[in-house]
């Protein structure tokens, strides 16, 4: 029915635009969108720690002098409930980060974009070892 | 070869989500039969016990959710349908896994999906609610009392006065001083992502460890009285007992600086835990403050079992962000005052 299938859309779209994700702290705060970039480097060290992950990766810059650069990812927590330790990214894997430095002007960057050198995303989780598989019915 | 590591292109990631609510609809009619929206409750599923005889809680739970706190603006039904809250969950569940445009706010952050953080790959007990607030019936927060009002302005006055977000690190919010996540409230709503918890049962106690950000609430009891009204605790001062097959868990002697959705520390919390089947809890809890509200109000989220481990969420020891926050605010500082002195050079 025309009308009920456009409430609908306006329902979820509603509902979807009141849940959303936030992270743990604001980082366009901590990195500037007016210098996004893009580098490409092999991963010398992975932290696999809170509150963000951070991988530190060493960049050749044009002149070929090596320039490490840390960048920041997501809680590895989920990660590590789907068996994912710090040697699943093996050291000297080439990664090609996009993303935007940070607003002191250090060489550090929010990695928004993980590619291999082949240019495939990376995606470490993308399993779903819990599945919902109940509607929950509501109750009164 | 010496790792095999688990790097999926991105395009599996959604089938993969689409295929567990494919799972859905079966499993609910299944369940939902004689518990329809106003009907009879649905068969009552006994717990098992623990050694000394309480209904057993125990177990690693996810709270995390798509249902939000008030009932959104253009939704006045109080229930989804089964297919519209799976088509909620698919939109979701679709739009996490996109990528942001370039260049814009949301962009300047990690993807979700590339860590395993989308909403979709975590444990989730869909729910058929438009929100988690169920009284009022209008799923909105009740008005604010005259005292609420007056102390919500005092506040913003107090937050204009000690300067900007990034001026000084007591500005910056609890969460990104890894002092105290919504996870941990109380009372305890999942936020976007690591919204597990490990509940143990001992004689006379039962423990919550919310894993973000690794906090621990070993609640008595034993009926002891609660903690002298002197004594505030950014969680609080919590005595539980067993009504039945449900834990309630008040909670009172919070300050006002975790202030839940705008609360005074005069908030009292009453948290009822009750396990409808293997898999679930029916989380409830009631808000009475009314230095806040004119009205007490009652939310509900399920927790649905999940597996472990919890990782400790250490999260003071690497919070890198908090210093590049502030020392980007400090280097853009620096950057205005050089600009604003060249300009009056100029004249």
């Amino acid at each position: 029915m025309r009308t009920r299938r456009a409430s609908v859309a306006v329902a979820v779209a509603a509902l979807l635009a009141a849940a959303p994700l936030l992270a743990h702290h604001a980082f366009s705060a901590e990195f500037d969108i007016n210098k996004p970039i893009r580098l490409q480097g092999t991963i010398t060290k992975w932290e696999m720690i809170n509150p963000h992950s951070w991988f530190h990766v060493d960049v050749k810059d044009p002149d070929g002098k090596v320039v490490p650069w840390m960048i920041e990812g997501g809680s590895p927590n989920q990660l590590i409930k789907a068996g994912v330790t710090k040697k699943t990214l093996a050291l000297g894997t080439e990664l090609i980060i996009e993303g935007y430095q940070a607003k002191d002007g250090s060489n550090k960057a929010v990695g928004r974009n993980l590619l291999l050198a082949d240019g495939s995303r990376l995606v470490l989780g993308g399993s779903a070892p819990d599945v919902p598989t109940t509607l929950e019915p509501p109750r009164k | 070869m010496a790792h095999r590591f688990p790097v999926l292109v991105r395009g599996l990631v959604v089938p993969a989500a689409l295929l567990w609510l494919a799972t859905v609809p079966a499993a609910g009619q299944a369940r939902s039969a004689g518990a329809r929206p106003g009907g009879s409750a649905a068969k009552a599923y006994t717990p098992p016990r623990t050694p000394d005889g309480q209904p057993d809680l125990q177990g690693i739970w996810s709270n995390t959710t798509i249902t939000p706190l008030e009932r959104p603006k253009g939704v006045t039904g109080e229930f989804f349908t089964p297919e519209e809250a799976i088509e909620a969950a698919k939109r979701a569940a679709a739009e996490e896994a996109e990528q942001t445009e370039p260049g814009t706010i949301a962009d300047v952050h990690y993807d979700f999906t590339q860590f395993g953080l989308d909403r979709s790959q975590s444990a989730m007990a869909l729910s058929l609610r438009t929100s988690l607030i169920v009284d009022p019936t209008d799923g909105k927060l009740p008005p604010l009392s005259e005292e609420g009002r007056r102390r919500a302005a005092e506040r913003a006055a107090e937050r204009k006065r000690r300067g900007g977000p990034h001026d000084a690190v007591q500005n910056e919010p609890l969460g990104a001083r890894c002092i105290l996540m919504d996870r941990n409230g109380p009372p305890m709503i999942g936020g976007a992502y690591n919204n597990d918890y490990q509940i143990m049962q001992a004689p006379g106690y039962v423990m919550i460890l919310t894993e973000m950000l690794h906090d621990v609430r070993i609640i008595p009891l034993d009926g002891r009285p609660h903690l002298p009204p002197n004594v505030r605790q950014w969680t609080g001062s919590y005595r539980g007992r067993w009504e039945g097959q449900t834990l309630v868990v008040e909670t009172t002697n919070l300050t006002d600086k975790f202030a839940f959705q705008g609360a005074s520390e005069n908030m009292r919390l009453t948290e009822r835990f009750t396990r409808t089947d293997e898999d679930t809890i029916r989380y409830q809890f009631t808000v009475d403050d009314p230095s806040t509200w004119t009205r007490p109000w009652s939310a509900e989220v399920l927790w649905k079992k999940t597996t472990g481990p919890i990782f400790e969420h250490a999260c003071h020891e690497g919070n890198y962000g908090l210093y590049n926050t502030l020392s980007g605010a400090r280097a853009e500082e620096k950057r205005n005052a050089e600009e604003a002195a060249k300009k009056g050079s100029l004249k």
